[in-house]
């Protein structure tokens, strides 16, 4: 799954070198991990890498207490994992993350698909920080700006929104607090409350972002 | 930049939204009616109340009507510059006119009357999910939605749902979500639909437009490949009028098979029986009708008999042996009128009638014109 990611990455700083030989804005790929054994295997876990042909720039081997201060030290904007409590302590830390989402549909293999989704119960406190709020923001315009390299149509990124509980005035907020933001959605689905489950083999993401859109309030 | 987005501090029961009053609404798009696109002003937690109604019922329990954009509001002016400029021109142009609400197109009266009724079951059921739950679905890229929620405030529509799928077959949503009946302007999506086993038809922009009732939602209905399946049709394509009748009084006894949108009937028949419950038979918001060409002595004896048997009643039949659909439709008005055959779509739509292609069955080899380039 997450071999795929990197692949249509990879695949996306092609073109977008393609687009313009001047290109500044890639994917940067770091593979971080906390896990003693691994870590032990540190050399197998680098060539074997290579030998799938998988763009990595760097490699971090961290511990659990400190991973998000090594996230920070790389200046990782958004850090993905299918390990729901390390996605939240580096939230909390202020590094976005998602989920990289264990689904039976596979998603497409051209596109790499990116959702949004606003959660649904906000609690004031655990909100990043101004500072953090910036480089959230950075990052979104940073996507958006690649997303614009691309043309509408046969695009190798897309970005989905799913409104899941609001009404059609929330999805709308969220669209245009997207778009403030630099991030201009290709596809949008209003839920109101109906169930996601039936639709996400669908809406096929590669992850989600889940984030109040408050997070991009300036 | 001021007031962007708004906390959202709870939400996820589907019972639980409570909206505020109409005079809020209309404060609210007053704001939009400004020349930027500005996000729409929000002041703390937008509440809507319909009188402790349900707002968002489950698709399952809910009878749910897919719309797209062409069919309920009139898009014509921006499908011309897509088809002469492209696409990224067309996104362009709608971004730019985002405040500006599209005008109502062919299947916004339906829609309205289908919000009458929800009014009326709503008043006399207040907890119940039963109700016409009304779903935008459009091919259309997620830069038009700023626009299409604006145009639906504006008519102030009970439109919550919405997909938007960039450029992708919408027939899976429709799926997921439990859809009764998909109205399109595209013949070719509807035909995918009706491939899916999803009641769905075509509508096309009407030259004239009658009056119809705001109170009353009116739907007749074809017979056969409508209602019924094409298998008479078939007989009397292949071997003409009278072994067409020799056929159907020879099974008479036997039902005709069932055809698109039987289903979409029963769905209403469900909820008429929810008003003749609370003694509002005389006063019944949902009137169905069957316009037919088949007579009532002999062929229409078969299609009575597989209503009943199917249990669905039928309000008014009316058999035409062969006579023009156009004066019986202009008199009974209806919000929507399906048909199997491009010739009395066409036919009825010159009277002002809203009638739409059901493209089933063994009469679309014989229609002449294709319908994608009509009335868009």
């Amino acid at each position: 799954m997450a071999r795929k990611l990197l692949m249509l990455m990879h695949e996306m700083n092609e073109r977008l070198q393609q687009e313009s030989a001047k290109e500044l804005l890639q994917f940067d790929v770091v593979l971080i991990t906390t896990d003693s054994q691994q870590q032990q295997q540190s050399s197998s876990i680098i060539s074997s890498t290579k030998h799938h042909g998988l763009e990595i720039s760097r490699f971090c081997f961290a511990n659990e207490e400190d991973f998000v201060e090594s996230l920070q030290t790389n200046n990782v904007q958004l850090f993905l994992t299918s390990d729901k409590s390390e996605a939240s302590q580096a939230t909390q830390k202020g590094v976005l993350s998602a989920l990289l989402d264990h689904q039976e549909a596979s998603p497409p293999s051209d596109q790499l698909r990116i959702m949004f989704c606003e959660d649904a119960i906000i609690q004031p406190d655990t909100g990043p920080t101004p500072a953090n709020r910036e480089a959230i923001q950075g990052f979104a315009a940073q996507l958006g700006e690649i997303r614009r390299r691309f043309s509408l149509a046969d695009s190798p990124l897309c970005f989905i929104l799913v409104t899941a509980h609001g009404s059609k005035d929330s999805c709308a907020s969220s669209l245009l607090t997207l778009r403030s933001s630099g991030i201009s959605v290709d596809e949008a689905y209003c839920l109101a409350g109906a169930p996601r489950d039936p639709i996400m083999p669908l809406l096929q993401p590669h992850f989600t972002i889940r984030i109040s859109f408050s997070d991009l309030e300036e | 930049m001021s007031g962007q987005a708004k906390e959202l501090k709870v939400a996820p029961s589907s019972n639980g939204d409570s909206r505020g009053s109409w005079e809020e609404k209309e404060e609210f798009h007053q704001d939009n009616l400004g020349l930027t696109t500005k996000p729409t002003p929000v002041t703390g937690r937008r509440a809507r109340k319909v009188e402790g109604g349900v707002f968002f019922p489950k698709p399952e329990n809910a009878v749910t009507i897919a719309v797209s954009t062409r069919v309920l509001f009139r898009t014509d002016r921006e499908q011309k510059v897509f088809q002469q400029k492209g696409v990224e021109e067309y996104l362009r142009y709608q971004i730019e006119h985002e405040n500006e609400p599209f005008a109502p197109g062919p299947a916004f009266p339906f829609v309205k009357a289908l919000e009458a009724v929800n009014a009326r079951l709503r008043e006399l059921y207040p907890q119940s999910e039963e109700l016409f739950d009304i779903v935008l679905v459009t091919y259309n890229h997620a830069h038009v939605g700023i626009r299409l929620i604006n145009t639906i405030n504006h008519h102030n529509l009970f439109i919550e749902r919405f997909c938007m799928t960039g450029g992708s077959s919408p027939i899976g949503y429709l799926k997921a979500w439990h859809t009764n009946l998909y109205l399109s302007a595209d013949s070719e999506k509807v035909r995918e639909a009706l491939a899916e086993g999803i009641a769905a038809a075509t509508m096309f922009l009407p030259e004239k437009q009658t009056e119809v009732s705001e109170s009353q939602l009116r739907v007749a209905f074809d017979g056969d490949a409508v209602l019924f399946s094409d298998e008479s049709e078939r007989i009397f394509k292949a071997h003409g009028l009278d072994k067409f009748f020799e056929h159907e009084r020879d099974n008479e006894d036997t039902l005709l098979d069932h055809g698109p949108l039987k289903g979409f009937l029963e769905a209403l028949g469900k909820l008429q029986k929810k008003f003749y419950a609370k003694g509002q038979r005389l006063n019944c918001p949902i009137r169905t009708y069957l316009v037919t060409a088949r007579s009532a002595a002999s062929s229409g004896i078969r299609a009575l008999k597989t209503l009943r048997a199917w249990g669905l009643e039928i309000d008014e039949a009316l058999f035409l042996a062969g006579a023009p659909k156009g004066p019986m439709l202009d008199k009974i008005r209806p919000h929507i009128y399906f048909d199997d055959q491009m010739f009395h779509v066409e036919g009825a739509a010159e009277m002002g009638t809203i009638a739409a292609h059901v493209p089933y069955g063994v009469a679309q080899k014989h229609n002449a014109k294709q319908n994608t380039s009509v009335g868009k």
